[in-house]
């Protein structure tokens, strides 16, 4: 262990040395020079020429010529250049090298996993496809894979949340996609239970035309995620990555002038928030006020926190000044992110394997709040026979925490509890202690213990626990039986069992009700097994035909059950065992079986290695459908063709491909209404629901869904086109898609007349269409042996418009046909003139307006990401933007802290003069002073005569905000945003100094995520696409250090 | 590893029955009908205020109503099917019942409603046609005393009965008991000759053989309270409750002058009262509805202004949730007497409707005694229908769901205070405007109904046919 140490010290001490002194002073005598040319005979500028073993190199000139000195004529010229195969020359007694480099096909015809995980050439490939590396998800490291993956992938947008252990929000072309793991789908959808470390790559299909062999559940694209094998030769890895959190990009800021009260009063009593505590509101008197009257010098009132006069029992005033300016930032802590993998791989000709152990620790914003993610995974492949190969994969994944915090809008929010509802005069360092003395175990000490929960007590006594125990793996047998035919077998599965507890203690407050103290415990286990089997043939015709056909089979079952139980009240405090309530018990428990039958087949024609025709076609027989709507089929058909083989393109553009495919892709699930992902298999059985249990009698309810007993599945047709292009030697390529997606025959909820006994019918019906571009453009400005750089850019857009609604209607809910589906509707606005100005009535009060309005369209007009990798020696230099432009997003924080007073814009002379019992707020508005306005049943004005004068009428500035939530704003805002995601520097070790260690590899990397935001709004990130009171956004920055030997 | 089950046997959902008993329907249906404590109705009836903003409730702000009783109906319509396939008159009477209470319910709401083609989802209708309230009002009528005679001594058990435990009788003192309310709340149209509502309301008041009425607060449509999680009282533990609401002005100077005992337990001293002896009126003040928000939670910050009795959040069973009570019916045959609907002293129905209630507060017939002697309270025919309808106002105060409101609606009695902080222009609304969602799925036919009650136009001042003299 001693020689660790040492050869650690002595690398640090090298690299060091090597940073000061990159140029080795040796002496040089001979000059090499010399011509590159290309296949054609042509001059190839900017071809890197590099001495074997050194940093000593240079490029081509515009005429393909170089010119180097060197000393050691035994040694070799490497010449490389992108698009082109490495040549290796050695020196010997030439003064004169000239090369011609040879295309490298393999460039341009890089492998990839595709449907059912079956490997294809790029090429060949009719839809469009982007693979992202696995190196891009361990260096600046995120708590879960899919957030690493924003603003790489051309059509895949990812809202990422604020807040610990919450799922990012991922869709693909507008719809969320299948994750498959080593070829297994993976339709839990457990962000967190794929270890980073072990993945080789991600390919992401972007639409049901790649993913079309997956059935139902590829409907919406696939993210193909492989994971690492061993290679030839012992290699032992470490990869450990430590992220702090330092910083906060966007944390709200509220206004420290007016304390806690209500109309510029306070006096706490007994913490119930009625009479002279002013109802919990934040618009209390002014802080800081000077009294020279008092023994503090400011005016004093009864609080929380003052002591009693022994012999009066009262409260003593205390000073009522702004202790709490810095509350926000004083609860919360330094989150941290310490990632630690150590892998070990193998392998020879039979065969190889990995074995790899990770450990994820996060520590939350929140104080005691954190998640542990363990992961042990086996891999291998070995050849048995030379007929027989195998592969297979084994993860055991443990995501675990005692606490993690709750963030909804409510009481449980501890935003709701710091930066709505907490005046400064309170400081919540104060709070630390927070038992009320005496009564510990039944009553927290708050300065409100009707609404609000001190977070302290919440933090350490309210606990959300969360273990969950993941098994993943899959076994693949391959057979080729003979030189054409090949026979596979693989079964998968994903398991889980998942413990989920909420400790309650008493006097917690929640949302309307104070606990009595409870335990909740819910336990859930999943099994889901996936079984294919498939014939692959593969044959060359002769006459450049060559043709690959596969049919097969598959099986997937998916058993879910769960079952939950909760006290009624505790009986002894702090206990938390079902066996402590108070009164009976309550649970449930469900449940559920699914399974799909599956028969495909495929067959590929290619000729010359440049056109590629794909045919495939899949029938299912699903469980979730009706029996005698069970089975269905879909087909797909795409044409991918190399053009530049064929005709001659003009000099710089090496290479043009373009593909276009049509696919049709049916799917038997029915999605729950709220569009939630927690897919009921029974949902198109109509039956009776469990109702209240009144006195131990239970009862039963019919439930407003009434189901057509004839549904069938519902159908997208994908259609795409696009063109793959390449120019100037692969220095810069473009990837330009389009695609249209006509999804129709849906399984939709039909919303009905109310009066009808029903809310919503269940049949098959609307249609949708979803389109967009996706465009690609992968850049190297410069390439030279020492310096490179290159550019990743993507940009995409998104829309889906209903194309048709139900029974001939000429609309589906508030949007018409032909309209964008996402537009926001807000019922809750004030009535406007038409231009736009708020109308007041007689009370000096906006009027409520009784239709519903467009507030804006919720998806952006367009993402987009810039991924730049700038190489300098031994420097690697990586930045990442991206962002959405355009979309609009509710800011409940926003809106919130206007009406409880919190907000600093509220600190004004309105809100002294209100103190003051003055009402002088007259609102920018109108009153009506006569005419008359007529709507249609929608609200569009028929006629108006309407006059108007501008508002006179003054109100109390504090009565308008808590009565209006100041309808100033209408709190939608425009969400766009750009961000500076990632920012990393990583440094290699000298190539030099690892020859003598025993280290084959090393780099340490400084890193951070996160680090800068672009953005319109306050208070909130809008990256997290919505704002239920969001967790402060946070800077993440750190180092990695990566050793493998 | 292949696990092949068979399609059909994935058919049978475990979590859920395709069939369902009628008394476990029943259980669904009672603990929806019954729960009628609601604190808006005590907004618009200036009997509470809120303090957390200006309530559309307390301001007379507010537009739209909701249609979600259909979902109640739609229950009912399955207890129907039930009854019918067990052969059971008593479920059919009870859904007859039921049908009938929450269709009265819409159409004091609205106005014309579906009732006829309502609840038809199943049959195809999913676009149902108003009904008139005038026909509404007839059919429901009709229902009622149908329901009544289905219900004999050997009308089939009712079973998963949580309110009467399967008393026959008590079932049809609750129907013609809810009859008399139907009738009286159409009492501005005494006139209408097609209805009869005089010789409806007198047909069944004088045959309690035929048609038994409420005896006494035993026989309440009472949905009583448990301490059990679920069945509690449901502002047990209500912050908002506890911190926002309190005492009207009107309301609390009407108990204080009548000397009224139901003041110290339906509101707590206020914060300059709390030295106070309990029973001490001085303690007690109410702030008024109708002044701006500011000067009532200024009033309050200074120690002025009673909350709520804190049994209404602090006890988990407090007082059962009544459909209807007996003080309701005495107050309402009182005010029957008055008009010279039924025989009988108006005086006589008066006295028994404040003893009812007082026993139903937990007063002492003594207090009700002292309460009764006083003069504010005599009963003089003058002053009759006054009398009797304040008195119904205090007696509903946290119960039987909208009827204080209604009541005033209909009679003006007692009078709600209006001021320049009134949100409505029209003053105290009269109705609802019908739910957005008609608006894009039944257009047609709301409008219509619209075209043929008020021109057209949805509004909350338009006066429906219960309302026109």
């Amino acid at each position: 262990m001693k020689n660790f140490y040492n050869g650690v010290l002595l690398m640090v001490i090298m690299s060091l040395l090597a940073l000061i002194f990159p140029e080795h002073l040796l002496a040089q005598n001979v000059t090499v020079s010399g011509t590159v040319i290309d296949e054609d005979g042509n001059p190839i500028p900017g071809v890197s020429v590099l001495l074997k073993h050194s940093s000593t190199g240079v490029v081509t000139d515009l005429e393909g010529k170089y010119s180097l000195a060197v000393m050691d004529l035994s040694n070799s010229l490497l010449f490389s250049y992108i698009g082109y195969l490495s040549v290796e020359e050695v020196i010997g007694n030439r003064n004169i090298i000239d090369i011609q480099l040879i295309p490298d096909i393999k460039d341009l015809e890089s492998i990839v996993v595709t449907a059912l995980g079956v490997e294809k050439n790029v090429k060949s490939l009719g839809y469009a496809v982007q693979e992202v590396a696995g190196e891009k998800f361990t260096k600046a490291r995120e708590p879960n894979l899919i957030n690493s993956l924003t603003g790489q992938v051309a059509g895949l947008q990812i809202n990422n949340s604020t807040a610990l252990f919450q799922d990012p929000q991922i869709s693909l072309r507008g719809a969320r996609p299948l994750i498959v793991i080593d070829g297994i789908p993976s339709t839990e959808n457990d962000f967190w239970k794929i270890n980073a470390d072990d993945v080789g790559s991600i390919n992401v299909l972007k639409g049901a035309t790649a993913s079309a062999l997956y059935g139902a559940i590829g409907k919406n694209g696939a993210l193909m995620i492989t994971t690492k094998r061993g290679s030839e030769g012992t290699r032992v890895e470490i990869n450990s990555s430590t992220m702090f959190q330092p910083s906060y990009l966007v944390i709200p800021t509220v206004q420290t002038t007016y304390g806690n009260g209500d109309n510029g009063q306070y006096a706490y009593v007994d913490g119930s928030g009625s009479g002279t505590e002013g109802f919990g509101w934040i618009w209390g008197p002014r802080l800081n006020q000077i009294d020279p009257s008092t023994p503090s010098g400011f005016v004093e009132r009864p609080q929380y926190n003052s002591p009693i006069d022994p012999e009066t029992g009262q409260r003593i005033p205390i000073p009522f000044i702004s202790r709490g300016a810095d509350n926000i930032r004083n609860f919360f802590q330094q989150g941290l992110i310490s990632t630690n993998n150590v892998n070990l791989t193998s392998g020879n000709e039979q065969g190889n394997y990995r074995i790899s152990a990770s450990h994820i620790y996060q520590k939350g914003l929140v104080p005691n709040t954190e998640l542990h993610n363990t992961s042990f995974s086996v891999a291998g492949s070995y050849r048995l026979s030379t007929k027989i190969s195998a592969d297979a994969s084994m993860t055991y994944n443990r995501q675990y925490t005692e606490n993690f915090p709750e963030t909804p809008y409510g009481p449980e929010n501890y935003l709701y509890n710091l930066v709505l509802w907490t005046g400064t005069d309170v400081d919540v360092r104060d709070l630390k202690e927070y038992w009320v003395p005496g009564r510990e175990g039944f009553q927290q000490k708050h300065f409100n213990n009707s609404y609000y929960n001190n977070p302290y007590f919440q933090a350490y006594e309210y606990l959300r626990g969360y273990h969950k125990d993941n098994t993943y793996g899959q076994i693949k047998l391959d057979y080729d039986a003979t030189e054409n035919l090949k026979f596979t077998v693989r079964t998968g599965m994903n398991v889980y069992a998942l413990e989920r507890t909420d400790k309650e203690p008493k006097s917690y407050v929640k949302y309307g009700r104070v606990s009595r103290g409870n335990f909740y415990i819910n336990n859930s286990a999943q099994l889901n097994m996936n079984t294919d089997l498939f014939l692959s043939y593969s044959k060359n015709l002769g006459n450049n035909f060559v043709i690959n056909a596969n049919a097969g089979g598959s099986n997937r079952f998916i058993r879910f059950r769960s079952e939950s139980l909760n006290t009624d009240g505790l009986a002894i405090p702090n206990f938390y065992n079902v066996a402590n309530s108070e009164q009976p018990l309550s649970g449930s428990n469900s449940l559920t079986r699914e399974q799909v039958n599956s028969a495909f087949g495929t067959v590929d024609i290619e000729f010359m290695n440049a056109l590629f025709l794909t045919v495939t076609g899949r029938n299912d027989w699903v469980s979730t459908l009706p029996v005698s709507n069970n089975s269905f089929f879909y087909p797909s058909i795409t044409f991918a063709g190399t053009i530049s083989d064929f005709l001659d393109f003009p000099r710089p553009i090496d290479f043009v491909k373009v593909r276009t495919g049509w696919s049709r892709v049916s799917d038997g699930r029915i999605r729950p209404a709220n569009g939630s992902n927690a897919i009921n298999p029974y949902s198109h059985i109509q039956a009776f629901n469990p109702g209240v249990v009144w006195g131990g009698n239970p009862s039963l309810i019919f439930p407003s869904a009434l189901i057509n007993p004839d549904i069938q599945p519902e159908t997208s047709d994908s259609y795409e086109i696009g063109i793959d292009t390449k120019f100037l030697r692969g220095r810069l390529g473009l990837d330009l898609t389009y695609y249209r997606i006509r999804d129709f025959n849906n399984l939709i909820s039909v919303p009905v007349s109310q009066a009808s006994g029903f809310t919503t019918r269940l049949e098959n019906g609307a249609e949708f269409t979803r389109k967009g571009w996706e465009l690609m453009i992968n850049a190297t400005p410069i390439l030279r042996n020492d310096f490179s750089w290159n550019i990743n850019l993507n940009w995409s857009t998104y829309q889906r418009i209903l194309s048709e609604s139900f029974d001939g209607s000429d609309r589906f809910g508030n949007i018409l046909v032909g309209e964008r589906t996402d537009q926001i509707f807000s019922a809750s606005q004030y009535q406007r003139t038409p231009d736009n100005r708020l109308i007041i009535g007689q009370n000096g009060y906006p009027i409520r307006d009784p239709y519903q309005r467009m507030m804006g369209f919720t998806n952006p007009k367009y993402i987009f990401g810039i991924q730049n990798t700038i190489n300098y020696k031994n420097v690697t230099l990586g930045f990442g933007f991206d962002g959405r432009i355009g979309g609009t997003i509710y800011s409940q924080t926003h809106e919130k802290m206007w009406w409880g007073g919190t907000h600093p814009g509220s600190v004004n002379q309105f809100r002294e003069d209100a103190n003051n019992g003055l009402a002088t707020y007259v609102a920018d508005g109108v009153v009506v002073t006569g005419g008359n306005v007529s709507f249609d049943a929608f609200g569009n004005i028929l006629e108006d005569s309407r006059t108007y004068a501008e508002n006179e009428n003054a109100v109390n500035y504090i009565d308008w905000n808590k009565t209006t939530l100041n309808a100033e704003y209408t709190h939608f805002f425009d969400a766009s945003f750009v961000k500076l995601r990632e920012l990393s520097l990583t440094y290699h070790l000298q190539a030099a100094f690892l020859n003598r260690s025993f280290l084959q590899n090393a780099s340490i990397s400084l890193v951070g995520r996160n680090l800068m935001l672009w953005s319109n709004l306050e208070d909130i990130d809008p990256d997290s696409g919505v704002d239920n009171l969001q967790t402060p956004s946070v800077r993440n920055i750190g180092f990695n250090i990566n050793l493998s030997f | 590893m292949m696990a092949c089950e068979s399609f059909e046997d994935l058919q049978l959902d475990p979590n859920r029955p395709v069939q369902a008993e009628p008394s476990l329907l029943l259980t669904a249906i009672e603990v929806d009908a019954f729960s009628t404590v609601q604190v808006s109705a005590a907004l618009a009836s200036r009997q509470l205020i809120f303090t957390n903003s200006a309530s559309d409730n307390q301001y007379y702000g507010w537009q739209r109503a909701s249609f979600a009783d259909y979902d109640q109906l739609r229950q009912v319509a399955k207890l129907t099917v039930e009854a019918e396939r067990t052969s059971n008159d008593s479920y059919k009477a009870l859904s007859l019942f039921f049908r009938s209470y929450y269709i009265i319910k819409l159409t004091n709401t609205f106005g014309d409603i579906p009732f006829t083609e309502s609840t038809k989802g199943e049959a195809g209708n999913f676009k149902p046609e108003y009904d008139t309230q005038e026909s509404i009002f007839i059919q429901v009528l009709s229902d009622l005393k149908t329901a009544n005679s289905l219900l004999t001594a050997d009308s089939g058990d009712i079973l998963g009965d949580i309110i009467y435990q399967g008393n026959i009788l008590k079932w049809k003192k609750l129907i013609n008991s809810f009859s008399l309310r139907v009738l009286m709340s159409m009492s501005l149209k005494e006139n209408n000759s097609v209805i009869d509502i005089k010789g409806k309301f007198a047909e069944i008041f004088s045959n309690p053989e035929m048609f038994p009425l409420f005896e006494s607060n035993m026989d309440n449509g009472a949905l009583q309270y448990l301490d059990v999680e679920g069945n509690r009282y449901p502002f047990f533990n209500s912050n908002d409750l506890r911190t926002a609401y309190y005492m009207e002005k009107s309301f609390v100077d009407k108990l204080k002058r009548n000397r009224d005992p139901r003041l110290f337990v339906y509101a707590d001293r206020d914060n300059n009262g709390r030295q106070l002896q309990e029973t001490n009126p001085v303690a007690y003040n109410g702030l008024e509805g109708a002044a701006p928000l500011s000067e009532n939670t200024n009033l309050i910050l200074s120690g002025t202004g009673s909350p709520i009795d804190s049994r209404y959040y602090n006890d988990p069973i407090n007082q059962p949730s009544l459909l209807m009570g007996y003080p309701e019916l005495m107050l309402t045959l009182a005010e029957a007497a008055y008009r010279g609907w039924i025989p009988g002293d108006a005086e006589e129905f008066y006295r028994e409707g404040i003893r009812a209630s007082m026993e139903f507060n937990n007063i002492s017939p003594h207090e009700t005694e002292a309460y009764l002697d006083h003069h504010m309270n005599s009963y003089v025919t003058a002053e009759g229908l006054r009398l009797i309808l304040e008195e119904k106002h205090t007696s509903l105060f946290m119960n039987s769901g909208w009827e204080s409101f209604y009541n005033q609606r209909r009679t003006g009695i007692p009078e709600l205070s209006l001021s320049n902080q009134i949100i409505n222009p029209g003053g105290i609304p009269k109705r609802w405007m019908y739910p957005q969602e008609e608006i894009q799925l039944n257009l047609q036919n709301m409008n219509e109904a619209l075209q043929r009650q008020f021109g057209g136009q949805d509004n909350v001042n338009a006066v429906m046919w219960l309302l026109r003299q």
